[in-house]
């Protein structure tokens, strides 16, 4: 018996348990004859413990517009794309949502061809901030950024000023970060780091924060929950910590915010429209409406993050709990591109003691 | 003559009948084989094979560069990569005795591996001689719970391990309490090593317990009236049944170990990263070559280790099980003299460790699901209420996690069973490289998660091009057939040894009596190996139950996850709702393993 037949025989037995011919990895029906705009994103974005955008932006684009919104959120995000677009299988969404600018450096290096199409004149696109620019290719288009800062317990520490002072005997032990290859915030601190001590001091910097224990534990919620035991006092982490910690109830002293030498990485956030999508007008609209100002104030909040317009109407007193660096640093996509791989292995290499 | 020639038609028409009954029967086996086989490839083989095939064909053509530079490269083979780049066997050696030798990704991986091997025996055995040869209330339901610990997701342990081991833990707590501390363990080795233990030494016990279970009672009695001491006759007729047990634990413990991951980032940090941690990085960065040729080195040492194990296992010959288990002894000693008083103290210091080790990590999570900022609440549990009621289509809710898990664990547990017990079959029948055959058999276990997933995704999920229709698998049953494959090996590996045990003249009997193969399987083999089969199942429901990359890559529609997938979608900022969805899985996961005991039937044994 070989694998087609398989197939046939288990298909005639179990339809509706098997998926039909080129499935999505999540389910993503059409209904009815309204067009349906299917769009990728990464899970929290439509289903975290404590809030999450999803429920709300599908309501408010569902209301403003002639369109259904069907979320797509596949193992391992973007990169399920990567491998369908290397596998020559379709891909069954429209627009993914919640690109780094790493994401697409990785992406253009390594497959042939194009994922993702020009996304063209887009409204409410002059009012980007500055600096928050993912893509010179115009494909991505970032809808808000997150800034990757320290984290403390300011009731039994208080934190250094700058990176050199990470390496002072009081901290010792005291500094919990993530490794660059399973997290978002460990990958953002080593390129603060570059950033800091540049392409060839950077080893020297860790190989001293390494003297000085950090620890360096694979996930963020790894770490995260690690430094809510008590472990240790710092923690790499977002400067949005203390909007969570305000509506736990939490004391609030003890989730400080430390942007190092004054500034935060930006972490922007961006959305690209595939190039073989079914619905590309409505993605486009879709787009336009992430950037209202509105909108943009309404993401930020549910998101708990930073709007990427300049315009954005942000709620009264939302800068009491989320902080901005007075400085944002980040990488360009030209920065990083040819460079990135080799500087997460580099200090692979020289991090890992055996 | 009519009337003859009537009757001889009827038998004739009865006979046929019976023989083509007979020819299903007689083929019932190789039925059963050939759809294990065809499992096996379309959930395994040919998803596994699209990855690995990536070390071997560049770019269309076949090399072995790949392989090539990784054993040369320092960082993964250390002073061993010198060896095959050419250098003197005796200066590397040398240069690996000495104490600043480097081992490299692999090497390290193999040591900390082989380390928590040792303490998940020496952690494992104990808690086998309490629950097999002492008798005390709530012992079969202690024994039903210790395959627990395997279905736990790690960032649970890793929760349950900060809260007990961490700097404001409840182990420096306690120490505190006796004035001092405290201890920094975390993170660290030794850590890593303990919850490897966690997860392991369980395994060990249950397959320990099982072989001691299993001592006939009469062949010690004999052994003391020839006038056997006590140690004699346990060196003589218990240990001889023990070892196998263990050693069979230790080589699927090593394995399990080898390939581990997320676990020692959380409790170790990536000082400590192993060979999985860079098949995952290189495969997050489409250097699948590299990936492939690392994961496929991986997997050669770890089939390496379990056929070493196999050639040991079979050179065993586990007389009959015996009629007559020992008797066990009550845990309030009878007199107080040494002989009594001895063994009970070292099990009081061996419940004290195994409360640390096994009992407080547990516990620590339940707590955490009960406490919030300002003490204890129930605010966690509330939130999986809500989320159950007025979560959106596309959220993940306690409930439907709940009912896959266990659907999806029980339909697993059906296919895995025929499976494990047909390989069982197939390898314990003598024939050359009968062996070679079991360790591929035994492969799922052995083959890294990170790359089996990949695999399911291009393979299943992408499916193939076939006369211009993709076919594509995805959805419940694949789900059920990936987990089943993960499960079997543990069906095959509880089951085998007592197969091949068994006098071959029983079944020989019974077949020149016109029983056919599956017949005899049926009524006459598998009842004296029952205690096996019930312990196989249990383990496949626990690989089902604990399974995370295979669900969330073939989830065919947003309503296809379960409870572990949940966990990981409530882990969040708080702990407390990914703690509470994870004390939900304990509680459901704990009463299957108590009733899955309890439906095998009261046997000795597993």
């Amino acid at each position: 018996m070989d694998r087609r037949q398989f197939l046939t025989a288990a298909g005639a037995g179990a339809t509706a348990l098997f998926a039909g011919c080129s499935s999505g990895g999540v389910g993503t029906t059409a209904e009815g004859g309204e067009q349906t705009l299917v769009v990728g994103t990464y899970s929290a974005f439509v289903d975290a413990p404590s809030t999450s955008p999803g429920g709300w932006v599908k309501q408010q684009f569902e209301e403003e517009f002639d369109g259904r919104l069907v979320w797509q959120t596949p193992s391992n995000d973007e990169n399920y794309y990567i491998e369908r677009a290397n596998a020559g299988v379709d891909i069954d969404a429209d627009m993914f949502i919640g690109l780094n600018t790493d994401d697409l450096v990785n992406i253009d290096e390594n497959l042939d061809g194009q994922l993702f199409a020009e996304a063209g004149d887009i409204e409410g696109q002059d009012s980007i901030k500055s600096g928050l620019d993912i893509d010179p290719d115009g494909r991505a288009i970032p809808y808000g950024t997150g800034y990757i800062s320290l984290v403390y317990d300011g009731t039994s520490m208080e934190a250094p000023e700058t990176f050199d002072g990470l390496l002072e005997d009081e901290y010792q032990g005291d500094l919990l970060a993530q490794s660059p290859s399973g997290s978002d915030t460990g990958e953002a601190f080593l390129y603060h780091t570059i950033n800091e001590y540049g392409e060839d001091g950077y080893l020297d910097y860790w190989s001293d924060l390494q003297d000085n224990d950090v620890s360096v534990l694979g996930s963020w919620s790894d770490s995260y929950s690690a430094w809510q035991n008590g472990e240790a006092p710092m923690v790499v982490s977002y400067s949005t910590d203390q909007v969570f910690a305000d509506s736990d109830g939490a004391n609030l002293e003890e989730h400080q915010i430390r942007f190092l030498n004054d500034q935060g990485y930006a972490n922007p956030e961006g959305m690209a429209i595939f190039q073989d999508a079914s619905s590309p007008d409505l993605a486009r609209e879709f787009m336009e409406f992430l950037l209202q100002p509105e909108i943009q104030g309404e993401l930020a909040e549910r998101n708990v993050m930073f709007p990427a317009s300049e315009s954005a109407e942000l709620p009264e007193g939302y800068d009491e709990l989320a902080f901005e660096p007075p400085e944002a640093v980040t990488f360009s996509y030209d920065e990083l591109r040819g460079s990135s791989g080799e500087w997460i292995e580099n200090w692979e290499r020289e991090f890992v003691s055996n | 003559m009519s009337r003859d020639g009537l009757t001889i038609a009827d038998t004739d028409d009865a006979e046929r009948q019976r023989r083509i009954r007979d020819r299903i029967k007689r083929r019932a086996l190789a039925l059963f084989g050939a759809a294990t086989a065809v499992i096996l490839v379309v959930m395994f083989y040919y998803p596994v094979w699209t990855v690995l095939s990536e070390a071997i064909f560049v770019d269309g053509a076949a090399t072995v560069s790949v392989f090539v530079e990784i054993l040369q490269d320092p960082f993964y083979f250390g002073e061993v990569a010198r060896l095959f780049s050419g250098e003197s066997p005796i200066t590397v050696f040398g240069d690996l005795l000495s104490s600043d030798r480097q081992l490299g990704i692999v090497g390290f991986t193999a040591y900390q591996a082989l380390l928590s091997t040792l303490l998940s025996v020496v952690l494992g055995v104990p808690a086998a001689y309490l629950l097999a040869r002492f008798d005390f209330p709530g012992r079969r339901t202690l024994r039903s719970l210790t395959i627990l610990p395997f279905v736990l997701p790690s960032i649970m342990v890793a929760v349950g391990f900060y809260a007990t081991f961490g700097q404001t833990g409840t182990l420096n707590a306690m120490l505190g309490a006796v004035g001092l501390g405290p201890v920094d363990l975390l993170p660290s080795l030794e850590v890593v090593l303990v919850a490897h233990a966690f997860y392991n030494a369980p395994l060990v016990a249950r397959l320990t317990t099982a072989a001691w279970e299993s001592v006939d009672a009469s062949a010690i009695e004999t052994a003391r009236s020839l006038g056997a001491g006590p140690f004699q006759a346990f060196r003589d007729i218990v240990a001889p049944q023990l070892v196998p047990a263990v050693v069979m634990s230790a080589a699927l413990t090593f394995v399990f170990t080898f390939g581990t991951f997320p676990i020692v980032l959380a409790l170790g940090g990536f000082e400590l990263a192993t060979i999985e941690v860079f098949v995952f990085r290189l495969i997050q960065d489409f250097s699948y070559a590299e990936a492939a040729a690392l994961a496929l080195i991986e997997l050669a040492i770890s089939l390496a280790i379990l056929y070493l194990y196999l050639r040991y296992e079979a050179r065993q010959s586990v007389e009959n099980r015996g009629a007559r288990p020992l008797a066990r002894r009550r845990l309030r000693p009878p007199s107080l003299s040494l002989r009594e008083l001895l063994p009970r103290a070292g099990l009081a210091v061996y419940t004290v460790i195994a409360l640390l080790v096994f009992v407080l990590p547990i516990g620590s999570m339940i707590y955490e699901s009960l406490s919030g900022p300002t003490g204890l609440t129930l605010e966690h549990y509330q939130f999986l209420l809500d989320r159950q009621v007025t979560g959106a289509a596309f959220q993940v809710k306690p409930w439907p996690a709940i009912r896959n898990s266990l659907v999806i664990g029980v339909g697993s547990l059906l296919v895995a069973l025929p499976m494990g017990i047909v390989v069982a079959v197939l390898t314990t029948r003598r024939y050359r490289g009968r062996k070679l055959v079991d360790a591929v058999a035994m492969a799922p276990l052995a083959v890294s998660g990170i790359v089996v997933g990949l695999g399911l995704l291009r393979g299943l999920v992408f499916g193939v091009e076939i006369g211009g229709t993709r076919l594509a698998l995805g959805g419940l049953a694949a789900i059920v057939a990936a987990h089943a494959v993960a499960g079997y090996p543990f069906v095959v590996r509880t089951v085998a040894p007592g197969l091949s045990s068994l006098d071959a003249r029983i079944v020989e009997s019974a077949r020149s009596l016109g029983a056919s193969r599956i017949r005899a399987l049926w009524d006459i083999e598998l009842p004296l190996v029952w205690p096996g089969v019930v312990a196989g199942a249990a383990f496949a429901f626990a690989i089902s139950i604990g399974e995370f990359n295979a669900t969330v890559v073939l989830a065919s529609s947003t309503n296809q996850y379960t409870m572990p997938i949940a966990i990981e979608r409530f882990m969040g900022r708080r702990l407390g709702p990914a703690t509470a969805m994870g004390v939900v899985l304990l509680v459901v996961t704990s009463i299957s393993f108590v009733l899955i005991d309890r439906l095998g039937g009261e046997s000795r044994g597993l």
